[in-house]
């Protein structure tokens, strides 16, 4: 562990003196629907490194998933979209500062999050899997026993499948240093399933066999969701409403497809 | 740097690396054994074989030795499936291995018999020995005594290679090093460990073969 010297210390104390005097000077303010439509613009964090949801394209400009859904977001309100660019530790704090309006940025809806913010129901999401070729019969972890499975040495499905194979001794995990490796050893038939993503090129590649790759079991889903500030129950009312509209009539599955390759799955609301 | 070591989280899971450990021992006995085997036939082909075997060993120990281990190992677990040849990781790890160390030891072998004065064969044929006696008393046994350090310290740089091998899923001491370091996050540790695991078994490795030498070739020159 990293022992605190004065250096850090004061630096802690300087960092945390900072964030108290922004909050106290700005106090999180609620932000309702109509002050951002006078306003003329509504800021929206987002996250340009994580492909194929956030990213930068050749004209150096925002793209992907949830950059489509922030100007959605925008059309419906009849105002320009802000963009505010912030990594995944600095989601929540830019709600919390007054910096943006609202965060749409995978950014996945939990409990403890959802004690700082509001999110809105899910408008997308993504799940760790198994695949493997259509010809296997595997429903579950007990259908992997006497199989070869390839995952990436230390990602979430390693851990998660690591785990399964406790429960179901037989299960043969191979570690992989990295996803091109898994990809390979899946297509020369070295291993019989993978975990994986929900989407990917991996399912337009064919086996040693000429097999399609299919989905076999999900492992853990994750749900994103739109991140507003807690005090804003009109702005969350609103999203949520959007994020309703937008579900039903396809758009949202018109966009997973076209970023992700993958139609929408099925999305929990809340 | 204020760094805090901390090694409990590695002695919990001490079993762990020393079955790396011995998975690594494993792979490079393995491959040493067949890697000098196939360097004796290949320096003897080299040098007594009729010219079309002569150049095939010519072309093997080429072809090995100016491409990259790693691209073997790959080539013989993601390529050869697709001509119907499907090797484990470790058996695919054991024959990269084997291979690789069977081109060096070629020519290390190739330079012992080189290293052989002719007037020692006809020595050989004058006392009537047969052409295998000749080549195995007269010429094999001398060359891997003259060479044999070399050998050793081309047996040494397999046992530190060998720890490439976990990029095809097999599994030694780096691999295992390398889950610790994505369960506990104490990199500098297991790093560390690991480093003098390898440190203190090629030392033994280098006590043994001295060993061996001297009780392999016992006569004087």
């Amino acid at each position: 562990m990293n022992r605190l010297s004065p250096g850090r210390l004061l630096a802690g104390l300087l960092a945390g003196l900072f964030v108290m005097v922004s909050l106290g000077l700005a106090p999180a303010q609620a932000v309702t629907t109509d002050e951002i439509i006078s306003r003329g613009k509504v800021i929206i964090a987002i996250d340009t490194t994580t492909a194929p949801y956030g990213m930068v394209d050749t004209s150096m400009e925002p793209s992907g998933f949830d950059i489509d859904v922030a100007k959605l977001v925008g059309e419906a309100l009849g105002v320009p979209v802000e963009f505010v660019t912030v990594t995944s530790p600095g989601r929540i704090p830019s709600l919390l500062t007054n910096r943006v309006d609202m965060v749409i940025s995978i950014f996945s809806i939990t409990p403890e999050r959802a004690l700082q913010v509001a999110f809105s129901i899910p408008y997308a999401g993504q799940s760790s899997v198994v695949l493997a070729p259509k010809s296997l019969d595997i429903a579950g972890p007990e259908d992997l026993v006497g199989l070869k499975v390839g995952v990436t040495r230390g990602t979430g499905e390693d851990g998660l499948l690591t785990k399964q194979a406790e429960k179901f001794p037989g299960i043969e995990i191979l570690r992989f240093d990295d996803y091109a490796s898994i990809s390979q050893a899946m297509l020369s038939g070295q291993i019989d399933a993978m975990g994986g993503g929900d989407y990917g090129d991996m399912y337009l590649q064919k086996s040693v066999d000429g097999e399609d790759f299919e989905l076999k079991y999900i492992l853990k889903s994750f749900f994103f969701g739109i991140g507003v500030r807690k005090d804003s129950p009109e702005l969350l009312q609103w999203l949520n409403t959007l994020v309703y509209s937008l579900k039903n009539d396809g758009t949202l599955n018109e966009l997973s497809i076209e970023h992700r390759g993958a139609p929408l799955p099925e999305l929990p609301v809340f | 740097m204020d760094y805090v070591f901390h090694f409990g989280p590695i002695l919990d899971r001490w079993p762990l690396l020393l079955w790396g450990l011995s998975r690594t021992l494993e792979l490079s006995l393995v491959s040493m054994v067949f890697g000098l085997a196939i360097g004796i036939l290949g320096a003897v082909a080299k040098s007594f074989g009729p010219r079309p075997v002569a150049a095939l060993a010519s072309a093997y120990v080429e072809l090995i030795r100016n491409t990259p281990l790693l691209i073997q190992l790959y080539f013989i677990f993601f390529t050869l499936p697709f001509i119907g040849l499907r090797l484990s990781s470790d058996t695919a790890a054991i024959v990269a291995l084997s291979i690789h160390l069977g081109a060096y030891a070629t020519e290390i072998v190739r330079a012992g018999i080189e290293s052989i004065p002719a007037g020692q064969i006809e020595a050989g044929k004058a006392l009537g020995l047969s052409g295998r006696q000749i080549i195995r008393h007269i010429v094999i046994v001398p060359a891997i005594r003259a060479v044999y350090p070399a050998l050793g310290g081309q047996f040494i740089l397999q046992l530190l290679g060998s720890s490439i091998v976990s990029a095809i899923a097999a599994e030694e001491l780096t691999a295992i090093a390398n889950n610790l370091v994505m369960q506990t996050f104490r990199n500098f540790e297991i790093y560390i460990v690991v480093a003098v695991m390898y440190f203190v078994v090629v030392q033994a490795f280098i006590m043994l073969f001295r060993l061996g030498g001297r009780l392999l070739f016992r006569w004087k020159v």
